[in-house]
C-alpha cells in the first residue's frame, strides 16, 4: 500500500471516539486534509478508535493525578498560598511523519545558524546594519541590545545555545515560523515528561510504532554545553542557575539539572573571585565553568545590569567577558528573537547563508514603518495585532474575533506607539484531535521544537505541542488556557 | 560529587522536619488513645512544656485547653511547631533537592503532603485525632523507608542522617525531661488512666515499649526507663544510639569525603559520650535527670551551631533549634 491509495473500504468499520470528529475547514495533524490518516498513522488511529470516550477520560484523569503527585507542576502564588497546578495534558498525541520532521529539523537548524551569525555581526562589524539590510535602530535602540557584548567572541560563535522556535501550520499543512525564542525558552521538560506519562498511561498505543526518543535531552544538552566551555578546562563543571523555588518554571530547572546530573544553583551559591566563578560546597569553593542560566539578562549580574537584583551573582559578566565562564544563552540574544527583527529573519538567512529559508515566516507588517502601519490600520479587522515586547500571549488582539471596542482600543494604541506593534494575517492554525468532556474534538495547536547548539546544532525530535483547549481559540499559551500534548516523530514512514 | 552547602543544609533539615513530625504524631497518637474527651480541659498542656513553646503558644492562644493545644501542634499550618508545618517544611526542602534525591523520595513526600492538605476539621477532633496522627506517623516512616531504600550513599546522605539523628536525640531528651518532671510534681497519677500506665505511655511515645519489655522482664521503674532511653545503644531512639550514629557520620565525612572541618563536631561528640557514660552509671540518675537533660539540650544546640558553621556556611550566633536556620531569601523572579 502506498501513501494516498487508501480507500474507506480497506479500513474496518468501527464505532469509536472519532466518529463525528470533523476538523474541517482546518488542516488536521492526524487526518491531514482528508478524512482518514495517511498510512504511517493508520495503526494509531485504529487503536484510538478501539477505545471509548469514558475509558479515554478515565485514563486522562489518572494521568493528571499522577502528574500532580509527581510534582510536575508550576506554582501560582497568591498573597498567602502557593498553589501547585499541572499544565493541562491531553492524552491524544500529535504525530509527525519522518518526512514532515525532516523539513522542520532542517528549517530550525538553518534559522538558528543564521541568528547566531546575525548576533556575531551585530556585536562585531555590523555589516547587516551598515548596509541597511536590517534597520540599525531596530537593533541598536532595542531594549534587549547589550553594548557590553560588543567585541566579545563566544565559543564557536554560538550565542543562542538553547533555542525554541514557535511554528504553526496553515490550512494546507505548510509550517510557518511564528516566533523565535532565543533567550531562555521554557517547556522542554514537558516534552520529556509528557512522553513518560504517555508510556505509563497508554502503553498499548505506541505498540509497533518506532517513535524517535526524547529522553536523552539532558545528555545531549550537557554534551553541547561542554563543547562551549572555556578552552583549557579538562573536565568542565556545568551548573544550572535558577532564580529559585519561587520561579514558576522551577520544575523545569529541577528537571534540567536532574537530567544533566549537574548542581542546581541559585545566585547566593555563586561567588566571583578574580574573574573566576565558584560555587559554595560543603568542601569549600568549587570552580564553575559553564552556566546554563534561567535568569534574564537584567537580573543576572547586579554589577553589570539591574543593581537591585538578588537573583544573580555579582561579577558573572566580568568572568564571562574574561573568558573564564560560559553563559548559556549568551547575554544580548534578545535582539535576535525580537518580534520586529523577526520580520527580517528570512532576509537574515539569505544574507549570511546564501540559502532560501526552509521554513517561511508568517507575513508580517512592521507598524514602525509607514507602509506597515497604513496596511495594518486599513485591514485591522482581518489581522492579528501583537505588541513586540510582550510574551505569554498577552496583549494580542485577534481582529476577526475582537469586538468593535477592542478594535478601536488597539487602533488608538497603534497610533500612539506604532513601533511597539506588528501585525500578521490570521492563520488557519492546524488542529489536532483532542479529548474534551464531550468526546474527541478538533483543537488548534502549535509546535515548539528545541534546538541545542554548541559546535553545531542538534534538534530534539518533535518538541512541545501546545493546544488551545477552548473551542475555536488560537491562543495556546498556558497562561491563557492552553495545554500540551505528547509529540511523536516517527523514525521512518515506510515499513 | 559536588554538594552545595545549601543542599547539604536542606538535606539536614528535610530529615529533621520529617523526624520531628513523626515524633509529634506518635506522641499525640499514643496519648490521645487514653481518654481525653473534653476539648476544654487542660490534659494536653504538658505538650507546650515538652517543646518549650510557652511564649509562642501565648501569642496565639490564651488558654492551654486541649482544643487549642491540638490546633497549635497538629493542624495550624502557619505555626512552625505544628505537624502540618513540619511536613510542609520538609517538602519545601525536598522540592529544592529534587535534582539530587531519588524521585521516589520526592513523590512519596509530595503525595503525603497533598493528603495532609486535604484533611479537614473532623480529622482533628477527639474521634479523628488518633487515627490522623497514626496516618501522619506512617507517612513519615514511609519517607524514611524510601530514603533508606533509595538514597545514594554519598556525603549528601550523611547530612540527611545527621539531621535525622540530631532531631531524634532532641526529641527523646525532651520527652524524658517532661515526663520525669510530671512524675516529680505528682501529675503522673493523672496519666495512669484506664488500662495503661505512666511508663507504658512514655515507652510507647518513644516507640520502645516491646523492646523494653523484652529487655527488662522485671518491669518498669523510673531508673530502668530513664537508662533505657538515655543509654541503651541498641534502642534506635535512645540518646546513645543517636550519638553513636552522628559520630559514625562525622567520621565518614572526615575520612571518606575529606571534610576535615568535621573535627570540631567530633570533639563535641566526645564530650557528649563522656557525659552519657557518667549519667548512665549515676545511681541517682532519676533525681538528676532534669540537670542531665538540660546539659544534653545545651550540647545538642552547640553541636547544631558547630555543624552550621563547619558545613553550611552559617555565621554564629545560631537561632534556637526549634526554628529552621536556613534563610529563604529568594524573591520571585521577574522573568
Amino acid at each position: 500500500m502506498t501513501l494516498g491509495t487508501l480507500s474507506a473500504a480497506k479500513l474496518p468499520k468501527q464505532d469509536g471516539p472519532f466518529d463525528g470528529y470533523d476538523p474541517k475547514p482546518f488542516f488536521c495533524e492526524l487526518l491531514g486534509a482528508g478524512v482518514q490518516p495517511s498510512e504511517p498513522l493508520t495503526g494509531v488511529w485504529q487503536r484510538l478508535q478501539k477505545l471509548d470516550v469514558p475509558t479515554l477520560l478515565r485514563r486522562a484523569a489518572d494521568a493528571e493525578r499522577e502528574l500532580f503527585n509527581l510534582g510536575i507542576t508550576f506554582t501560582v502564588y497568591s498573597d498567602k498560598d502557593a498553589i501547585d497546578r499541572i499544565l493541562p495534558f491531553d492524552v491524544i498525541p500529535r504525530i509527525m511523519t519522518a518526512a514532515e520532521w525532516r523539513v522542520v529539523e532542517a528549517g530550525v537548524t538553518q534559522r538558528v545558524r543564521a541568528l547566531n551569525k546575525f548576533l556575531w555581526d551585530v556585536y562585531h562589524k555590523r555589516h547587516i546594519l551598515n548596509d541597511g539590510t536590517v534597520p540599525a535602530s531596530l537593533v541598536l535602540d532595542n531594549r534587549n541590545y547589550r553594548p557590553e557584548m560588543v567585541g566579545f567572541d563566544p565559543a564557536h560563535g554560538t550565542y543562542i545555545h538553547i533555542n525554541g522556535t514557535d511554528l504553526v501550520r496553515d490550512g494546507k499543512g505548510v509550517f510557518h515560523v511564528l516566533e523565535d525564542n532565543g533567550r531562555a525558552p521554557s517547556g522542554v521538560s514537558y516534552v520529556v515528561e509528557n512522553r513518560h506519562m504517555m508510556q505509563r498511561a497508554f502503553p498499548d498505543l505506541m505498540q509497533g510504532l518506532r517513535v524517535k526518543p526524547v529522553s536523552d535531552y539532558g545528555e545531549r544538552l550537557l554534551g553541547k554545553l561542554i563543547e562551549v566551555a572555556p578552552s583549557g578546562v579538562a573536565e568542565p563543571s556545568v551548573v544550572l542557575l535558577s532564580p529559585g523555588v519561587y520561579n514558576s518554571a522551577y520544575f523545569e530547572h529541577i528537571f534540567l539539572a536532574r537530567e544533566m546530573g549537574v548542581p542546581l544553583v541559585e545566585g547566593r551559591d555563586l561567588v566571583v573571585e578574580n574573574d573566576h566563578v565558584f560555587m559554595r560546597t560543603v568542601a569549600g569553593l568549587a570552580p564553575v565553568d559553564v552556566i546554563y542560566r534561567r535568569i534574564n539578562d537584567d537580573f543576572l549580574d547586579p554589577e553589570a545590569f539591574n543593581p537591585d537584583s538578588r537573583l544573580g551573582a555579582a561579577g558573572l559578566m566580568r568572568a564571562s567577558k574574561a573568558g573564564r565562564v560560559t553563559l548559556a544563552n549568551a547575554v544580548g540574544t534578545g535582539v535576535a528573537d525580537d518580534k520586529a527583527v523577526y520580520a527580517y529573519v528570512p532576509r537574515i538567512i539569505e544574507y549570511y547563508l546564501k540559502e532560501k529559508p526552509i521554513l517561511p515566516n508568517v507575513e508580517t507588517h512592521i507598524c514602525g514603518e509607514p507602509e506597515g502601519l497604513a496596511y495594518t490600520l486599513d485591514n485591522i479587522e482581518k489581522l492579528v495585532v501583537k505588541p513586540v515586547g510582550e510574551s505569554g500571549g498577552y496583549g494580542i488582539v485577534v481582529g476577526p474575533k475582537a469586538s468593535r471596542t477592542e478594535i478601536e482600543a488597539v487602533r488608538k494604541k497603534l497610533l500612539a506607539d506604532p513601533a511597539n506593534f506588528i501585525s500578521q494575517p490570521m492563520i488557519d492554525l492546524s488542529v489536532c484531535p483532542t479529548l474534551t468532556p464531550g468526546g474527541v474534538a478538533p483543537r488548534h495547536v502549535d509546535l515548539r521544537p528545541y534546538a541545542v547548539t554548541g559546535k553545531d546544532t542538534w534538534v530534539l525530535p518533535g518538541g512541545l505541542t501546545r493546544v488551545a483547549l477552548k473551542e475555536g481559540s488560537i491562543i495556546v499559551n498556558s497562561s491563557q488556557g492552553g495545554g500540551t500534548k505528547d509529540t511523536w516523530v516517527l523514525e521512518e514512514d515506510a515499513p | 560529587m559536588t554538594l552545595l552547602a545549601r543542599n547539604a543544609e536542606q538535606l539536614f533539615w528535610q530529615a529533621r522536619y520529617i523526624e520531628r513530625a513523626a515524633s509529634l504524631a506518635r506522641i499525640i497518637e499514643i496519648h490521645s488513645s487514653h481518654g481525653r474527651a473534653n476539648a476544654d480541659d487542660l490534659g494536653w498542656a504538658w505538650l507546650v512544656a515538652l517543646y518549650s513553646n510557652q511564649d509562642e503558644f501565648s501569642e496565639r492562644h490564651t488558654d492551654q485547653t486541649s482544643r487549642n493545644v491540638i490546633q497549635f501542634y497538629v493542624s495550624d499550618v502557619d505555626n512552625p511547631a505544628s505537624i502540618r508545618f513540619c511536613v510542609k517544611a520538609a517538602r519545601e526542602n525536598a522540592r529544592a533537592l529534587r535534582a539530587i534525591i531519588p524521585m521516589d523520595m520526592w513523590t512519596q513526600l509530595n503525595s503525603f503532603h497533598n493528603r495532609l492538605l486535604a484533611l479537614g476539621e473532623g480529622d482533628f477532633d477527639v474521634v479523628g485525632l488518633a487515627r490522623t496522627c497514626g496516618v501522619i506517623k506512617v507517612g513519615c516512616y514511609e519517607q524514611l523507608g524510601v530514603a533508606e531504600s533509595t538514597l545514594y550513599r554519598d556525603e549528601g546522605e550523611r547530612f540527611f542522617e545527621l539531621g535525622l539523628m540530631m532531631e531524634r536525640a532532641d526529641q527523646t531528651s525532651r520527652l524524658l525531661d517532661v515526663k520525669f518532671a510530671q512524675l516529680a510534681t505528682g501529675q503522673a497519677g493523672a496519666e495512669g488512666i484506664a488500662d495503661t500506665t505512666f511508663w507504658a505511655l512514655i515507652l510507647r511515645s518513644a516507640a520502645a515499649y516491646q523492646a523494653f519489655r523484652r529487655h527488662e522482664p522485671r518491669g518498669a521503674d523510673p531508673g530502668r526507663v530513664a537508662r533505657f532511653l538515655l543509654a541503651n545503644a541498641s534502642q534506635p531512639r535512645s540518646i546513645a544510639y543517636c550519638i553513636d550514629n552522628i559520630q559514625t557520620v562525622l567520621e565518614d565525612l572526615r575520612r571518606i569525603y575529606g571534610l576535615r572541618q568535621a573535627r570540631g563536631a567530633l570533639e563535641r561528640i566526645d564530650i557528649l559520650n563522656n557525659g552519657l557514660l557518667t549519667a548512665a552509671e549515676d545511681r541517682e540518675l532519676v533525681g538528676r535527670l532534669h540537670a542531665v537533660n538540660d546539659w544534653l539540650q545545651q550540647q545538642l544546640i552547640a553541636l547544631t551551631t558547630e555543624l552550621g558553621q563547619a558545613f553550611f556556611g552559617l555565621e554564629p550566633p545560631q537561632p534556637a533549634p526549634t526554628a529552621q536556620t536556613q534563610s529563604q531569601t529568594q524573591t520571585q523572579s521577574a522573568s
